[in-house]
């Protein structure tokens, strides 16, 4: 329906700079996964952005461990995601470009700061709503310190945890994005961003309709199968979904 | 099958070697601090369980039998007073006194049923990989679960996930299993069943439990012993022999649940001054071990 007002009102425009028609944009979709334009452009985008996701992931697991365990951390990661929860991460990346110059450590550097305060403050949510019964029943069975964070708080708080994740995900995908926009460049080659950027810069506007295609395919595959395969192993099997 | 019968033959066998009781709970008080007050839950309690009781603490909501029991299960420190096992000094919570909840949760929702048994077993390296796996299938089987070992919780009604805590509890062979109310969220039926269940698990095994309800029969049925706390803060008032298994529906048994709750309701203990009640247990040593019904004269005068 959508393909086909699109088609429809492309062809009727007739000015393929505005709007090209749909068919002209998945013209240029085939053919540039064909001759492999797109697949590296992804895979550079997806590479940079599983780096950053991993390492804010990492960061926000023993930010959240060490709030867990002391009051300090506690009041630093409060502090802290009142703090940068509100400001796009987007926004840091003329200072991360001054910090990291041009490459792939700017990229990471503003992912991981989208990816950390998400997943921080869903896991220590999560942290906090498992029960005082769950919580005696590992004490009683001697668990303490990061044990008792692995075999009980962890999967306890899984629901919270992986909904941060999502999140977390969300936002990193689209930050990357415009950071790419921004600026290309990471390791010798340009991610889908750029690949837009430079369509656009060249009058290639189907190129450019078949990156945001590219782009949201990629967004709903990983949200469709693989967070619904992590969603039906673990909380769906478990009956903890919310 | 087998391995299970021979181990409940071994743990039946009680430790006669030492004579002392196994849970020695002497003048115990707890205190707890709310926002604004300092709130005495028990004071100055004190009872022995002998290795393969079925010792029972009864008394209204507000008599700190759960407190009492948190405190045994190492979670609580008490204020005054000391409790030991075998002997130790109770310090923390440790998996030889395994607590059963009376919340469905306490399942880890995460772990199938055998999971969840056989959890304990290894994350204390009591057992490991295939060992655990069958005393925890031994266990699972004891409580008729066999079916469902490899289901997850969710997937089980409450009297069910009440028979794998059980299970998981004993699997762990703890030298005292506390049970703190642990049918009171079930439907009646059920609750008649589980405590059925219970009872001819310590047929099996007579493995020593302490077990806390509100529930004057549930008490009687249950128990060997029962001791009855009397609330604001919770003070011991008698120490009682239950009725023999099975007389809890005789005549005896009904005297005696009158009994209790004219105990429990007739009347009610005044603040009394602390001295008073020094003496608790001492008294209760000394008639450590004696017949049927104990009175506590504190108590009882009171009114």
């Amino acid at each position: 329906m959508l393909a086909g007002a699109w088609e429809i009102y492309g062809r009727w425009l007739d000015n393929p700079l505005l709007v090209p028609p749909f068919s002209a944009a998945v013209k240029a979709l085939v053919a540039d996964v064909a001759d492999g334009t797109i697949p590296t452009r992804a895979l550079s985008s997806i590479q940079v952005l599983l780096v950053g996701f991993a390492t804010g992931t990492t960061l926000a697991g023993l930010l959240t461990v060490f709030a867990i365990s002391t009051r300090i951390g506690t009041d630093f990661l409060e502090t802290m995601t009142a703090m940068f929860n509100p400001l796009p991460a987007i926004a840091l990346l003329p200072l991360a470009l001054i910090w990291f110059g041009l490459g792939a450590g700017s990229l990471v550097f503003v992912l991981v700061h989208s990816v950390m305060w998400a997943v921080a403050l869903n896991t220590l949510a999560g942290f906090r709503g498992v029960s005082t019964t769950v919580r005696m029943v590992g004490r009683n069975y001697n668990l303490k310190g990061l044990r008792f964070v692995g075999r009980i708080l962890i999967p306890a708080a899984f629901p919270s945890i992986l909904a941060g994740l999502k999140i977390g995900w969300a936002f990193a995908w689209r930050t990357l994005i415009a950071a790419e926009l921004i600026f290309g460049v990471s390791s010798g080659q340009g991610g889908l961003g750029w690949y837009i950027f430079e369509s656009k810069n060249q009058l290639n506007i189907p190129e450019v309709f078949a990156g945001l295609l590219t782009i949201i395919l990629i967004g709903l595959a990983v949200e469709n199968v693989v967070f619904r395969f992590i969603e039906t192993r673990t909380v769906q099997r478990w009956g903890m979904q919310s | 099958m087998a391995s299970g019968a021979t181990r409940a033959a071994k743990s039946a066998v009680p430790n006669a070697a030492d004579a002392g009781p196994l849970l020695d709970v002497q003048g115990v008080t707890i205190q707890y601090k709310t926002q604004r007050h300092l709130v005495t839950a028990t004071y100055r309690v004190g009872f022995q369980v002998l290795q393969g009781d079925r010792f029972v603490v009864l008394g209204p909501s507000g008599c700190g039998k759960s407190t009492l029991l948190k405190a045994v299960g190492g979670y609580l420190q008490p204020t005054e007073g000391e409790i030991r096992l075998k002997g130790e000094l109770i310090a923390r919570p440790g998996p030889d006194r395994i607590m059963v909840f009376q919340e469905f949760d306490q399942l880890l929702p995460w772990k199938t049923v055998l999971e969840n048994v056989a959890f304990p077993l290894k994350t204390t390296g009591t057992l490991s990989g295939k060992a655990a796996q069958e005393r925890a299938m031994d266990y699972i089987q004891m409580v008729n679960l066999t079916k469902f070992a490899q289901s997850y919780p969710h997937t089980l009604s409450g009297g069910m996930k009440q028979r794998v805590a059980i299970a998981r509890g004993m699997a762990m062979e703890p030298d005292i299993l506390l049970m703190d109310e642990p049918f009171a969220a079930l439907d009646a039926l059920t609750r008649v069943r589980m405590q059925d269940e219970l009872l001819a698990l310590w047929d099996e095994i007579q493995f020593t439990v302490l077990f806390v309800t509100h529930s004057i029969p549930e008490a009687i049925k249950i128990g060997s012993r029962i001791l009855l706390l009397s609330p604001h803060p919770g003070q011991v008032k008698a120490e009682i022999n239950s009725v023999p298994r099975g007389q809890e529906s005789s005549d005896e048994g009904a005297a005696l649940g009158r009994e209790i709750h004219e105990m429990l309701f007739a009347d009610q203990i005044e603040e009394a001054p602390h001295a008073r009640y020094g003496a608790t247990a001492e008294h209760l040593q000394r008639n450590a071990g004696a017949g049927t019904i104990r009175h506590h004269p504190e108590a009882a005068d009171a009114g």
